[in-house]
This record gives C-alpha cells, sequence and structure tokens, in this order.
C-alpha cells in the first residue's frame, strides 16, 4: 500500500471559528497525528485563496487524503472535494470535519473545552481517512418526462415551464377541473387580480402544450423506482396506467380550515374567509357591518404555526368591501398582523385611510360572537368594544390536504410535524426532498402566496430540469453493496427492511442472494446495520471506517490524563494561517 | 448518517473504546430524511438496552433521542441531560457496582452477542416486525416477540459472557453460575450444548467438580 499522506486544513472561518477556540494549538496537534504530513490554519478555506492554497499544499506535499476542519459539509462538501479533484487526487479520499457548527458555534464561551473538542473530532478523521477508498460516482440515464402531481396554481406553473424547457409533462390533478383552491377565490391581493382569470389562462397556457398530458380525475396509486426512472401508478376515471418518468413534481397544495367550533362559526352569518369570497365573486354578500377575525383556529395548541396568507388575504377583502360600499364598516380584529413585504404594507395603510378599524386581541382573552355583536377586549386601549356585525368573517389557515400522507408514503419523503411537505433543508435546498428527483412546490409544502407559490413552481422546474435535460445523473456512490457475496443467505431481510425497495433477492450460481440496485440505494445503512451475516458493506461508511473513529474517540483524554499531551495553550489566534 | 446505520454491535465498541454513555440522535417520527430509518433504529436500541441490561450494565447509558434540524434548543436539552445524566452515572461499571475491569468483560461479551448472527437474526425480525405493524394481529404480538427475543438473548448472553470468563481461566459451574449471575443448572445446560459445539472442554475434575477451560478458537469444529 501506498505511504499515508494526510494533510490537515483548519478553517478560521474568519472569527467564527478561530474566535472561539484556539485553531493552531488544533493545527499543530494535527501534525502530530498518525500519517498525517501537512497540516496549517486557513483564514477562509472556501475562499478562492483557501483553496488555491489547498490545492497547491495538496500537489506540493503530495498528499493523498485531505482533512478539512470547517463549516458544515451541507455547503462546502462539494467545494473540497472538487479541489482535491483538480488537484488530481480522489474526491472521495477527502474528509470533512465541522468545528463550526459542532465546536465554536456552541461552545462559545468554553476556549478550552471547544478546543479540545476540535482536537477529538480532527483525531477521529484522521483515523478514518486512513481507511478511505477511492470511488466513482454513480451514473444513471433519466427518462425525459416529469410528473407533476397537482394542478393548482403550482403544478400548472411547474408544468408549463417544464414543457417550455422541452420536456414532456403528464399533469395529474385529482378533482375533474383544474386549478386547484385560486378557482375559488374572487380577487387575489394584494396587487388585485382576478383569480378566475389567472387560472383561466394558465390552464389555457397548459392545455395548448402538446407536450403536456393532463389526466383529470385522476389519484396516484403506487410510485416506485429512483432518480431517472420513477413509476408513478395512476387511476384516472377507473383506468389503471403507469407511468415512466426522470422526476416528480409534488404541487398537492393545502386546504383553507373549516373553522368548526371557532368563533361561533355557522357558515350563515359566521363564515371563513373562503366562503366570504365565494359570496363576493357571485354578488351575495349581504350586510353593512362587517368583522373579521384572523388566527381563527391559527396559532393555537392545535396549529402553532402562522399561514401567512389570511392577513393580507382579509385586509385586500375589507378593501374590496369598502369600495363596492363605501358607508360600510370594517373592523378587522388581529393576534398580530402577517404583513410583509411592500406591497402588503401598501394595502395595510389604504386600508387604514379608508377607515378600516384595526383592534388588536390577546390570545388569552379572544373575542366573542354572539347574535349580531362581536365582544372584545381592545389589547391597546384595554376597554371592551362591542362591535355591531352583519356578518363575522374567519380568517382560518391553511392545513395539510389529508392524502398528503398517504402520498408521503408513496414517495418516501417526510412530512413536518404540521404534515406539510418537508423539504430535505429549510434554507440550503427548500424545493428538493431527500430523496433525489422529487421536488416540492406551492402550498404543499407551507401556505404561501400565489406569487410565491408560482416562484417555487419555476424553482422545482428549474432543479427537475437539470437531471431531465442532461439526461443523466450521477449519484453519490455511498451506498450499500454486497460485500461478501459468499455470506450471504439469500434469507430476504434486507430487502423486507431497505426503506427504498433497493434490494432484490435474486437466483444465483450459487442460490438466492441479494441484490442491491446502485440508483435506488439512498445509502441509509439500515441493512448492513441488520444484516445477520454482515454480507453488506456500506461503501465509503463501513464498519472498519465508523470502528476507526469511535476507537480514538476517547484517546487523548486518556493521555491527557497522563499528562503526555498539554494543555492547549492560551495564545491568541494567529488568524492569517496560511491563507492569503 | 442515517440512526437506521447504528449497528448495535458499533454502540457496544463505543462503550469498549471507554465511553460511558452512548447518544443516538435521530429525525422525528415520520420526518426521517432516510424515511423510516430511525424507526429501525429505535427497534435496534431498544434491544441494545435489553442486552445492557441483562449484563447488568445500566441501560440509561444508552440514550436516542428524536429531533428536526430546526430544533436546536431540543437538541441542547437532550444533549445536556444525557452530560448530566452519565455524568451522575460515572464510569461504566461504578453505579452497577461491578469493578472496570469485569465491567469490561461484560462489555466484550454483549459486543460479541450483538454481533453474534443468531441475536441479529431474531433483532431483525423484531424491526421487521416493528415495520409491518400488528400484520400478526392478536396472535403474535410484539409482546410475544419481546418475550422469545428474551429468551434467545438470555442464553446467547450467557454462552458470550461464560466463554469470556474462562478465557485463560479454568472455572467450575458453581463459580460461573456465579460471575454470570444465572442458575448452576442453566450453566450446566450451555457447557454442555458449548462442549458439543467444541468451544469448551472438561480441563480437570477436582473434588468431585469438573472444573472448564475454553478451547482455542482454531479447534472449533467449521460449522
Ligand atoms: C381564503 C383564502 C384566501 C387566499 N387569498 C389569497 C390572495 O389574496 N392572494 C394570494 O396570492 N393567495 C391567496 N390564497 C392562497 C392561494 O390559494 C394559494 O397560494 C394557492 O392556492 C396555492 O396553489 P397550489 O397549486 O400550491 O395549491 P392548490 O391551489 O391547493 O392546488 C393543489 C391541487 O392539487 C390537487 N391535489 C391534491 N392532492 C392531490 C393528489 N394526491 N393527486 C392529484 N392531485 C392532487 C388538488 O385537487 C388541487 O387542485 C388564499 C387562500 C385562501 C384559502
Ligand atoms: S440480510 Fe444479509 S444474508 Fe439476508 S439476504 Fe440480505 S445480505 Fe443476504
Ligand atoms: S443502504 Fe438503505 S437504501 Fe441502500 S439498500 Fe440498504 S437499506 Fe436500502
Amino acid at each position: 500500500m501506498e505511504e499515508l499522506r494526510i494533510g490537515v486544513f483548519i478553517c478560521n472561518c474568519g472569527t467564527n471559528i478561530a474566535g472561539f477556540l484556539d485553531a493552531t494549538d488544533v493545527s499543530d496537534y494535527s501534525r502530530g497525528l498518525p500519517g498525517v504530513v501537512f497540516s496549517r490554519e486557513n483564514l477562509y478555506s472556501c475562499s478562492e485563496a483557501g483553496v488555491s492554497d489547498i490545492k497547491s499544499a495538496i500537489v506540493e506535499n503530495k498528499l493523498n487524503r485531505v482533512i478539512v476542519a470547517a463549516c458544515t459539509p451541507r455547503t462546502h462538501e462539494p467545494t473540497f472535494r472538487a479541489t482535491c479533484e483538480d488537484a488530481g487526487l480522489n474526491p472521495f479520499f477527502f474528509e470533512f470535519v465541522n468545528i463550526r457548527e459542532h465546536v465554536s458555534w456552541v461552545h462559545k464561551k468554553e476556549r478550552e473545552a471547544a478546543t479540545r473538542k476540535a482536537r477529538d473530532l480532527v483525531r477521529m478523521a484522521v483515523a478514518r481517512a486512513a481507511l478511505l477508498e477511492p470511488q466513482t460516482p454513480i451514473e444513471a440515464s433519466v427518462i425525459r418526462r416529469a410528473v407533476v402531481i397537482g394542478g393548482g396554481i403550482s403544478g400548472l406553473t411547474a408544468a408549463r415551464e417544464l414543457a417550455r424547457k422541452g420536456i414532456d409533462v403528464v399533469l395529474i390533478e385529482r378533482e375533474r377541473k383544474l386549478g386547484g383552491l385560486v378557482s375559488g377565490l374572487y380577487v387575489l391581493g394584494p396587487v388585485p387580480r382576478d383569480a378566475r382569470a389567472y387560472v383561466a389562462s394558465l390552464v389555457a397556457d397548459v392545455r395548448k402544450d402538446r407536450r403536456i398530458r393532463i389526466m383529470t380525475g385522476a389519484t396516484v396509486e403506487r410510485i416506485g423506482g429512483y432518480i431517472g426512472s420513477y413509476m408513478v401508478g395512476v387511476r384516472s376515471r377507473g383506468k389503471a396506467s403507469e407511468i415512466d418518468c426522470g422526476a416528480i413534481v409534488v404541487a398537492t397544495g393545502a386546504v383553507p380550515l373549516k373553522p368548526e367550533g371557532v368563533f361561533g362559526y355557522d357558515g350563515k352569518k359566521v363564515i371563513s374567509l373562503f366562503e366570504f369570497q365565494d359570496r363576493l365573486r357571485k354578488g351575495k354578500l349581504r350586510g353593512r357591518r362587517f368583522v373579521m377575525i384572523t388566527c381563527a383556529g391559527a396559532r393555537d395548541r392545535e396549529r402553532i404555526y402562522c399561514s401567512r396568507i389570511c392577513c393580507g388575504s382579509a385586509i385586500k377583502d375589507a378593501l374590496l368591501v369598502k369600495e363596492l360600499d363605501p358607508g360600510s364598516s370594517v373592523h378587522i380584529l388581529y393576534r398580530d398582523l402577517m404583513c410583509y413585504g411592500v406591497e402588503n404594507e401598501g394595502i395595510l395603510r389604504a386600508a387604514k385611510e379608508a377607515g378600516i378599524r384595526f383592534v388588536s386581541y390577546s390570545k388569552d382573552a379572544p373575542p366573542v360572537v354572539e347574535d349580531g355583536v362581536v365582544r372584545v377586549e381592545g389589547d391597546v386601549m384595554g376597554e371592551e368594544l362591542a362591535i355591531d356585525a352583519d356578518v363575522v368573517v374567519l380568517a382560518s389557515p391553511l392545513v395539510a390536504d389529508e392524502g398528503a400522507s398517504e402520498l408521503s408514503k408513496m414517495l418516501k419523503v417526510p412530512l413536518d410535524a404540521d404534515r406539510f411537505f418537508l423539504e430535505a433543508h429549510v434554507k440550503l435546498r427548500p424545493i428538493d426532498f431527500a430523496t433525489d428527483g422529487i421536488f416540492v412546490c406551492g402550498t404543499a409544502r407551507w401556505p404561501a402566496t400565489t406569487r410565491e407559490c408560482a416562484e417555487q413552481a419555476l424553482g422545482a422546474a428549474a432543479r427537475a430540469s437539470i437531471p431531465l435535460l442532461a439526461g443523466r445523473v450521477e449519484v453519490e456512490p455511498a451506498v450499500a453493496v454486497l460485500g461478501d457475496e459468499d455470506l450471504c443467505r439469500g434469507c430476504g431481510m434486507c430487502a423486507a427492511l431497505c426503506p427504498y425497495g433497493a434490494i432484490e433477492i435474486v437466483e444465483t450460481d450459487s442460490g438466492e442472494k441479494a441484490s442491491m440496485i446502485e440508483v435506488a440505494c439512498k445509502g441509509c445503512g439500515t441493512c448492513a446495520a441488520t444484516c445477520y451475516m454482515r454480507a453488506i458493506t456500506m461503501v465509503h461508511y463501513t464498519d472498519d471506517q465508523l470502528r476507526s473513529q469511535v476507537n480514538v474517540a476517547f484517546e487523548e483524554q486518556a493521555t491527557r490524563a497522563g499528562g503526555a499531551v498539554a494543555e492547549p495553550g492560551a495564545a491568541a489566534p494567529t488568524g492569517a494561517g496560511g491563507s492569503k | 448518517m442515517c440512526s437506521g446505520r447504528v449497528d448495535p454491535a458499533l454502540i457496544l465498541e463505543s462503550f469498549l473504546a471507554g465511553a460511558d454513555g452512548v447518544f443516538v440522535g435521530a429525525c422525528l417520527k415520520g420526518e426521517c430524511h432516510y424515511s423510516v430509518g430511525n424507526l429501525m433504529a429505535e427497534g435496534k436500541i431498544e434491544v441494545t438496552k435489553r442486552i445492557l441490561r441483562r449484563f447488568g450494565i445500566d441501560p440509561g447509558r444508552l440514550v436516542m433521542r428524536m429531533m428536526s434540524s430546526a430544533q436546536g434548543a431540543k437538541f441542547v436539552e437532550f444533549a445536556s441531560a444525557f452530560q448530566d445524566d452519565v455524568a451522575a452515572l460515572g464510569p461504566v461499571g461504578s453505579s452497577e457496582g461491578i469493578d472496570a475491569a469485569d465491567a469490561k468483560l461484560r462489555l466484550a461479551a454483549a459486543r460479541n452477542a450483538l454481533a453474534d448472527k443468531k441475536l441479529r437474526w431474531v433483532e431483525g425480525k423484531w424491526v421487521e416486525f416493528q415495520e409491518e405493524g400488528n400484520l400478526y394481529g392478536e396472535r403474535f404480538t410484539l409482546h410475544e416477540l419481546g418475550r422469545m427475543y428474551e429468551e434467545i438473548a438470555l442464553d446467547e448472553c450467557a454462552i458470550q459472557e461464560i466463554r469470556l470468563r474462562l478465557e485463560g481461566r479454568e472455572l467450575s459451574a458453581k463459580e460461573l453460575a456465579r460471575q454470570v449471575r444465572i442458575p448452576a443448572y442453566r450453566v450446566l445446560r450451555h457447557l454442555a450444548d458449548m462442549r458439543r459445539m467444541g468451544l469448551v472442554s472438561v480441563a480437570a475434575v477436582g473434588d468431585g467438580e469438573p472444573v472448564w477451560s475454553s478451547c482455542e478458537l482454531e479447534e472449533i469444529p467449521a460449522a
């Protein structure tokens, strides 16, 4: 075996890391670890200077393993893997240590302990690095067809965009008509827009496009496969069919909560905002005195979240009422006003100018709706108001669609605590799922305005089009392989437990054996941790690699107790390090 | 790394490497990034705790907590509680009233038991069963599966511990029974089985009571 030449780079992240632990000490310490031939600090490892410094250090010192102790692999693992590759090293010889999120940011007041922890983590990484093996990404071909589930604003926008990029689309809608929730609305805010006209123009575009096949009255029954090659089983008007596609966009929306049991809701004089819009649209609105109550059924114990769209929509509707009948009176009772952005601020100002009254109430003293009167303890004035009302309008939140659970199970993607679809990462990967090739947009993901939904739909279409247009995709090779075929007894336990259906039992010359579908495997490791024969190896996360880390985890503490290793010095961080 | 990847044997390796407690963090139920890896982990942690208990080691040293990446405060709470609890327990053995060398031997036996085919098989079935939920209805409940597991685990753990206790030592069944904390008749039954498998042999017959010793690994006949 070639000689180990490990290089360790300790990033200062400006003062983000070096301000809270002794980075110089960690760098000096690393140099004494087995196999380490080089170590240095970088001011910002991810900067151009940092990256080129690492690259030249790899070449000059003939490094064959590279460790960067910096921030989260979520953002910069691809950066440093590429750096290794540029320097002629297999990218899987790179190992990341997170000493920012896992150390400096969480131990800001414990400099010495933080330094010790950073040493521990680097030592563990060095142990693992020694056992790393070169890997090549797995390649798979991609069927150039997308399935969009849900034909509301989001699904329609995503389908239209995908088709414009030259991708075949199958749009699956559960109802008999396209359009989703917006079809039932009147005027959209904050900038007034005719809801039905908006839907109609989108539907017309989608119908016109020959790349888009529309299936209405259709339910998804089965989903199988993996990025590049999914199979969606649909039943449409009694007939079952299977659609092969390379990617899936989830745009199944949400539904407005019917505020049963809230503020005396009766569907007649006390109605939801959705019903109010319906009356407005149909010209069936009666009465001159209106009281709107926001957060009706939201931000309580059952639904702690803010539905974001109700405040703005209520204000817009209040303005509509005032326009229709300037002599009418409108009160908006609110807990907080979710009224973000310049345009919403604008309609809020306009509403105040139009004489719409805003009364804030507290959660502990909610308004009481009686026949024709709403009593509320005004938060600001502290006095009880009795407001006459012909109609009370409850702005209730959007809640997750009931079918979301079933669909999430079919797709094998998670929901959050409120049963909305949960993206791979709220900030870093907001439209992706952890499962490759499946994307989410619109209110299926979280309550949002139509404009936000359309933006997300464009985003989802853009993300999905990357593999769809490339026609091939590279998948992380950290997957399960049958490391020792002789050991496998073909018992099928792994196949039964794999959450992704990535294992099949096949007949071979030496009996039944497990066989992994590389592209379908997400590398969760369940199979390897379960196989009683230990026949399965997790590539890049082998038992030996994990054990090597665990085995050295407590090493330094032992030596330190013996006094062999000096306590980290209290010297000020050099900051500049090896970076220019 | 998914919590579903956490091999029970690896948990024991950690204790053997010097950990006084092991914390496994997982996604919230229904929010697992690998779909259901956390549920698989839950099953594995449960059986590992049972094995620790079997060896007289406080199962509180192994903690699994579920949280989402957005619940930083919760993680701090869990981590701090874990830290405090484990600090209160002290090194493995101290709160259990066993000396360090004995604790180490028990951990090694537990690791061997958990790494062994037999327990892994039942453990896999356990997890598989949990996954499938009540497919078997009332006739075969989780409770019963637990009992079955206990029985198999009891034997497997005893056998692994006897092996380690006899390494380089000769002991009588009575003495083994005391050390392994099970009745002498069970020890004798295990010894008989183990002799058949070529794992142990009678070293000498002392004052009417035979003493046993372990066989070298090479002597184990191929299965
Ligand atoms: C009272 C109220 C007032 C509002 N006011 C405004 C406003 O003023 N301005 C604004 O911008 N926004 C407003 N909104 C928000 C707006 O309605 C949403 O932003 C929009 O509906 C989201 O579109 P979508 O396509 O994501 O979801 P939806 O409109 O919910 O569409 C989802 C579609 O998917 C279908 N579907 C669901 N599950 C499946 C399945 N399993 N298989 C196939 N199809 C499925 C549904 O049938 C539906 O057609 C308001 C909402 C409400 C409730
Ligand atoms: S669990 Fe192990 S022995 Fe059983 S089929 Fe899978 S790989 Fe083979
Ligand atoms: S690692 Fe996970 S996804 Fe891959 S084959 Fe094993 S159980 Fe399935």
